[in-house]
């Protein structure tokens, strides 16, 4: 895919080399996050350099999709868009904490639950959806609802 | 004492205030008409002119268009910081103290635009108000290019953390009530607010909901408005005619985890770096602290300010407002005596980010507050700002 091909495919957003790969990946089905060949950190939104190394050595690694939920809330307004029903208890928006380190998070909404029902805690992984007129983008799901014990994923960073 | 170098401590004073008022349905205003309203005012209050003006350091409206609306004839410094006030105040203090300025226009102005409330959206004008304008966050560069509603910029991330600090310290959103009803009953000593008629606990529960956990009350209400402060060096406000109000601590404070969705936790923001440095470069210490205002655009920030100022432990400000809450009068009363957002708050006065949180703290240091003057108060305690890329904390003090 050339570079005007990818820009045309995102209408509106900043693209830039420094992120391009995030987005080439949404169009392929993956999530393609930064990560450090010297440190084997990760970080996002991509960065030209590792913060926690600041080597320039960095290769988009696909990760699973797989983690719970760290924050949650439910837009009860907001401009419409494809795909979003700001009705019925609103429309749930998230960040996922991802398996493969603490404090690396991605937003997304979830599907199939209620945003009432979503607790921090839940395990979640994504999925992919078509929806018409909306940009390439993953979604999540709940695979296992929280146990409710004790606080959630704090005191670890994405980069230290 | 302080522990931490600071020159400028109490060297640098705010010598005029100024408004251009603020208003819920304003019509046929720009944002040039209200920073320049608030300007005047705030030239006229310190008893100066446009000659003695010569530096600037505003938020959007660029300083170009401010020097040459009023006609200041000169200017040696300016600056246009991104909002939110501390920014604007460091960097004029940095200025003066320096040497760079000696007499600085500080200002600061909200503008509804139509996504922002439904009479804005009925404003033709209004439409054009951002033609031109890029995308803030992506001119910026920070990497946000997801910015929809499956995004976490912005407002959405304060619902989410709110919803956090509810869920990891176990409160209600009764504890975020307390800070909704706090400001609205220091509003009704506010002829200024926008909104002074009382809340009770019922009718803030029963209201809509527009980002759980975070209903209408609990975010900052879109005015029009506009503050404009003059600092000069302290030596030279003893000449002019208000109090001196004393600039005697003021700091920003990022960390590194600039993404609303990327923050550690509620216990490594901002509001860290800002209370670690500034009560380190401060001669003053918390219980010198006559009045607060912990910025409560969204009312959780509020209670994350309140715990890590150091009036209780991270986690324990909902219990902490709810023992210093005054039932007799539906407020908090620190100690039994310190009011919290004594004017009302951006919930209750109206939303700019923190400009007028400022400005309220400053009279109240003067003794120009009116009818909600707290009777001797000798410091003053300001904290804009949210917890990613906008902490700020201001340690004001009068001249005695």
């Amino acid at each position: 895919m050339t570079d005007e091909e990818l820009l045309d495919a995102f209408p509106g957003v900043r693209i830039d080399a420094d992120n391009a790969a995030w987005h080439r990946g949404l169009l392929e089905r993956r999530l393609l996050v930064n990560r450090c060949d010297d440190c084997s950190r990760w970080h996002h939104p991509p960065r030209p350099l590792c913060p926690a190394c600041w080597s320039r050595s960095i290769t988009p690694t696909e990760v699973a999709g797989d983690g719970f939920v760290a924050l949650v809330t439910a837009l009860r307004q907001g401009a419409p868009q494809p795909g979003v029903d700001y009705g019925d208890g609103g429309h749930a928006l998230v960040a996922v904490e991802l398996d493969e380190q603490p404090g690396l998070r991605l937003a997304g909404t979830v599907v199939g639950t209620p945003a009432g029902e979503i607790q921090v805690g839940d395990r979640v992984r994504a999925l992919w959806r078509d929806i018409p007129g909306r940009l390439p983008r993953a979604d999540f799901e709940i695979v296992a609802a929280s146990t409710g014990a004790g606080r959630v994923g704090r005191g670890e960073g994405a980069t230290r | 004492m302080s522990t931490r170098r600071n020159p400028a401590m109490d060297q640098v004073a705010i010598v005029g205030l100024g408004r251009s008022p603020y208003a819920r349905d304003r019509q046929g205003c720009t944002p040039g008409s209200l920073v320049s309203e608030a300007c005047v005012n705030a030239i006229r209050d310190a008893g100066l002119g446009p000659a003695d003006i010569d530096g600037i350091c505003g938020s959007m409206v660029s300083a170009q268009w401010v020097q040459a609306a009023l006609g200041i004839p000169g200017v040696a410094w300016f600056a246009n910081p991104q909002a939110v006030i501390g920014n604007q105040i460091t960097s004029a203090v940095a200025a003066v103290s320096s040497g760079m300025a000696d007499t600085v226009l500080v200002y600061h102005h909200a503008y509804r635009l139509p996504w922002a409330s439904r009479s804005a959206a009925k404003d033709p004008m209004r439409k054009r108000a951002t033609l031109g304008v890029a995308d803030a966050r992506s001119w910026w560069g920070t990497g946000h290019n997801d910015t929809g509603p499956n995004s976490l910029y912005g407002a959405p991330a304060y619902a989410a953390w709110a919803g956090r600090y509810l869920h990891d310290y176990g409160y209600t959103r009764e504890t975020l009530g307390l800070i909704a009803i706090n400001s609205r009953t220091n509003a009704a000593r506010n002829p200024n607010a926008v909104y002074t008629e009382p809340l009770t606990m019922e009718a803030y529960l029963d209201g809509r909901m527009v980002r759980d956990p975070l209903s209408v009350y609990d975010m900052d209400i879109p005015i029009d408005g506009a503050d404009a402060f003059v600092i000069t060096t302290t030596e030279r406000a003893r000449d002019l005619p208000r109090p001196p109000v004393l600039i005697h601590a003021a700091t920003l404070g990022h960390t590194d985890y600039g993404s609303e969705e990327q923050l550690r936790d509620l216990e490594h923001a901002g509001q860290m770096v800002v209370v670690d440095r500034l009560w380190a470069k401060s001669d003053l210490t918390l219980a010198d602290v006559d009045v607060l205002y912990p910025y409560e655009g969204f009312s959780n920030i509020a209670l994350s300010w309140i715990e890590n100022v150091g009036y209780c432990g991270r986690g324990e400000g909902g219990a902490f407002v709810a023992d210093h809450w005054v039932e007799a009068e539906q407020r908090i009363m620190i100690h039994g005596r310190i009011p919290v957002n004594s004017h009302g708050g951006s919930l209750s006065e109206g939303g700019t980010q923190g400009a007028g949180h400022l400005h309220e703290a400053c009279l109240q240091l003067r003794g120009d507050a009116g009818p909600r003057q707290v009777d001797g108060a000798a410091v003053a305690l300001v904290t804009p700002g949210g917890y990613y890329f906008n902490s700020q904390g201001i340690l004001l003090r009068g001249d005695s």
